[in-house]
């Protein structure tokens, strides 16, 4: 195939209409550790598999504030994500002082998403290699789940998950998604949970460590569960045992 | 970096705005029993010549929001552009978000206080109303909330009045009837006003609305208008 | 295929020996692989309907609109990469904005999409740019003519006025089915009528696969999205007609 002589450049179509570069790019999603994301009508939640690089090393961050009402998980490059961030903290704090109300997130995202295209229909800059999860409620149109993709395009889910092995999460909430409405904040954290297990490397598992959660909603605003924290809701996991080792039977299969 | 020079060697200094030129006097406004009030003359003033009289200074942003305007009014004719621009961007978006009388309060606070700040002020004092919602912005990006607001000759003569009369309470014609007296004394003493006027509400359920211009009636028989002052030493004036 | 390799296929700034600019070719590939859009001038609008193919179940309707407002006159359908076009909407809302504070009227039809064309002809000039990948559609109305009018802009910046116009993967179809209407003697209902029927007609071969249609229309001199009451009971009404359509066609085989 003539693949290479397409492939080196952002600006330069394929014959068959493709971007190559871009969809490379993509691929760097695939290579972070996973993210989920889910919503019910009051709340979002988000939560990501942190990678450490040794023992001796801290586990690498996975989900970011961006505001009282919005927080990102990423996928892929840590340092695009973290300017990406550095950016939306940005814009969100000049739309507070220019309109005295949180940003609609909405509208963030789609800039965003703009940013994002924008570095694929130039030369002098590379695409940014990550993936993000936008969990964020506005007083006006309630909680919110987003996906932007290196290539400029962004999605709202219900639910959905990114990066390796993020396709055993997405089988799990497929199959629960549409109970996902009533639930309570709680549940939906434990549904992230039980998502992220089937998306830990080998015979790894879903510790206190490694795990990391984040809800915003009605009434709440962005918080980060971690650590000891996170401790209760894996207990709760491992008292459910049974339901747990059949989402990672699913995996297995993947 | 070249051109810059050759600019400022060879052009004048650039001015700023440093006094108004066609201006509207007083706007009022208040909150009572179901939604906001807001009232002004229909008078624009060249100088000391009452030159437009059918200059409305109060207008609608959006469904629900209320601005009027004293000062300069070509500066308020370009701050609704601005207004106009930001709906269509909001009704193009078609997301689901709008831009309520606090978030309009919130941005003309920041587009007042970058301008002055920069030495190039849009000279208007803006008052502000939505259905729960009564702020002023000056010129200077100075803003706060009130029960009752007055802007230019209206903060020494119908402050006072607004203090002693207004109550939460009022009905929506207890409101208007205090306006009007407070419109009528602006008119007596204010030689930058005129007897035409508007009044405009926003309530909840019938989102903003602004009257036609219409006229308030005068009575110029008191003594202090109607005894001459030729008598007095000096040139008649105090 | 013959440009591939020859090395004239690189750059939007190489012309080939027969004088092709093939990159523009390319870019208008990304366009003929997107989902089917169709526009309708008629009697009394004018009717946009575009076919945004769905890669997940878990996806909120309304997520990446190919449907946008650019001004209160003013829409347009995106076919191709969405994130390219929402460049295109971007900017044809800067001009729209632009004209208005400048001239104190609404941009007429034919000054915002030459203006917009020319935008995207500008990505075809430059070695370090690339021609975008996806087409305009732009429904508006004139208010100092009182007339509509539609325009497609396309990756190569060309811009034209139609009565009828298709893009994406079933334009063939759908040009030969728009012909045998009656433009001229529908009321935008019928002819959104039209439109989504000729949309849903061109998806045979991938029918199963998750869709979902948007709409816009100028009419009344406004634009606006179709709302979502009205789209969904003309898709259900084009589905319905065109199942009975086939029944007859086996009852004629019989």
């Amino acid at each position: 195939m003539h693949r290479n002589m397409y492939d080196t450049d952002v600006t330069v179509w394929s014959p068959e209409g493709r971007l190559l570069q871009v969809e490379y790019a993509m691929e760097s999603v695939k290579q972070g550790s996973a993210c989920v994301g889910l919503r019910s009508s009051n709340y979002a939640v988000i939560g990501a598999l942190k990678r450490s690089v040794n023992e001796m090393a801290s586990h690498q961050k996975k989900i970011m504030e961006i505001d009282h009402h919005m927080g990102v998980a990423i996928a892929g490059l840590t340092a695009d994500a973290r300017s990406l961030a550095k950016w939306m903290r940005n814009e969100c704090l000049n739309h507070k002082y220019v309109y005295g109300q949180p940003m609609p997130s909405k509208r963030l995202c789609d800039d965003l998403a703009d940013k994002h295209q924008r570095t694929t229909q130039t030369y002098v800059r590379r695409p940014y290699g990550v993936g993000l999860l936008v969990a964020a409620y506005d007083e006006a149109t309630g909680p919110h789940l987003f996906q932007t993709c290196p290539s400029g395009n962004i999605y709202e889910y219900y639910a959905t998950a990114i990066g390796a092995r993020s396709q055993s999460a997405k089988t799990y909430l497929e199959k629960h998604y549409e109970t996902f409405p009533e639930s309570e904040k709680d549940d939906l954290i434990m549904h992230a949970l039980r998502s992220l297990t089937g998306c830990v490397q080998g015979d790894g598992e879903l510790t206190k460590e490694n795990g990391s959660i984040a809800i915003v909603g009605k009434d709440q605003k962005f918080i980060l569960i971690e650590n000891d924290d996170l401790t209760q809701y894996l207990d709760r996991l491992e008292v459910e045992g049974g339901a747990a080792e059949g989402g990672d039977g699913d995996a297995m299969q993947e | 970096m070249a051109s810059l020079h050759l600019n400022a060697a060879t052009t004048a200094p650039s001015q700023h705005t440093k006094y108004p030129i066609v201006t509207g006097t007083s706007v009022l406004g208040l909150r009572y029993d179901g939604g906001v009030m807001v009232a002004a003359d229909t008078l624009c003033s060249y100088g000391s010549m009452a030159k437009y009289k059918d200059a409305r200074r109060i207008r609608t942003v959006g469904p629900a929001t209320l601005l009027g305007a004293s000062g300069e009014y070509s500066d308020f004719q370009s701050i609704m552009d601005m207004l106009e621009g930001m709906e269509q961007q909001n009704d193009n978006f078609d997301d689901g978000h709008s831009t309520d009388a606090q978030q309009t309060h919130s941005y003309l606070r920041a587009v007042m206080y970058q301008r002055r700040s920069k030495m190039n002020p849009l000279w208007n004092d803006l008052v502000v109303a939505g259905p729960n919602f009564l702020g002023l912005v000056d010129k200077i990006g100075t803003t706060y909330t009130d029960n009752f607001i007055a802007t230019g000759f209206g903060s020494y003569l119908a402050i006072p009045i607004l203090r002693k009369k207004w109550r939460p309470t009022m009905s929506e014609g207890e409101a208007r009837g205090l306006l009007e007296d407070c419109l009528k004394v602006l008119f007596y003493r204010d030689c930058r006003a005129l007897n035409r006027i508007q009044i405009a509400k926003v309530t909840e359920e019938g989102g903003a609305v602004v009257s036609e211009p219409y006229e308030i009636e005068t009575d110029w028989s008191a003594a202090s208008f109607a005894t001459t002052k030729g008598g007095l030493e000096g040139d008649g004036g105090w | 295929m013959a440009s591939s390799g020859s090395g004239y296929d690189l750059s939007p700034t190489t012309f080939s020996p027969d004088g092709r600019i093939f990159q523009v070719e390319y870019a208008s590939k990304a366009v003929a692989s997107s989902g089917t859009s169709v526009g309708l001038k008629v009697k009394d609008g004018v009717v946009l309907v575009t076919e945004k193919i769905l890669t997940s179940k878990m996806l909120v309707p309304g997520s990446s609109r190919r449907v946008h407002g650019l001004d209160r006159h003013a829409g347009c359908s995106i076919t191709g990469l969405i994130s390219d076009g929402r460049q295109l909407v971007n900017r044809g809302r800067e001009e729209a904005s632009n004209y208005v504070d400048t001239y104190g009227i609404r941009s007429p039809p034919v000054v915002l999409c030459e203006r917009l064309s020319s935008f995207a002809h500008y990505f075809t000039l430059h070695g370090a740019l690339r021609p975008f990948g996806a087409t305009a559609m732009v429904a508006a109305y004139d208010e100092d003519e009182k007339d509509y009018s539609l325009h497609m802009i396309e990756p190569s910046g060309q811009a034209y006025k139609y009565y009828g116009c298709a893009a994406g993967k079933g334009r063939q179809g759908a040009k030969t089915e728009i012909e045998k209407l009656d433009l001229q003697a529908l009321s935008c209902e019928e002819g959104l009528a039209a439109a989504v029927k000729v949309v849903l007609q061109m998806r045979d071969d991938n029918k199963d696969k998750p869709m979902e249609l948007e709409a816009g229309w100028c009419r009344d001199g406004k634009y606006s999205k179709v709302p979502d009451g009205v789209l969904k009971d003309a898709e259900k009404k084009g589905r319905e007609e065109l199942e009975e359509e086939e029944d007859m066609d086996e009852d004629e085989d019989e």
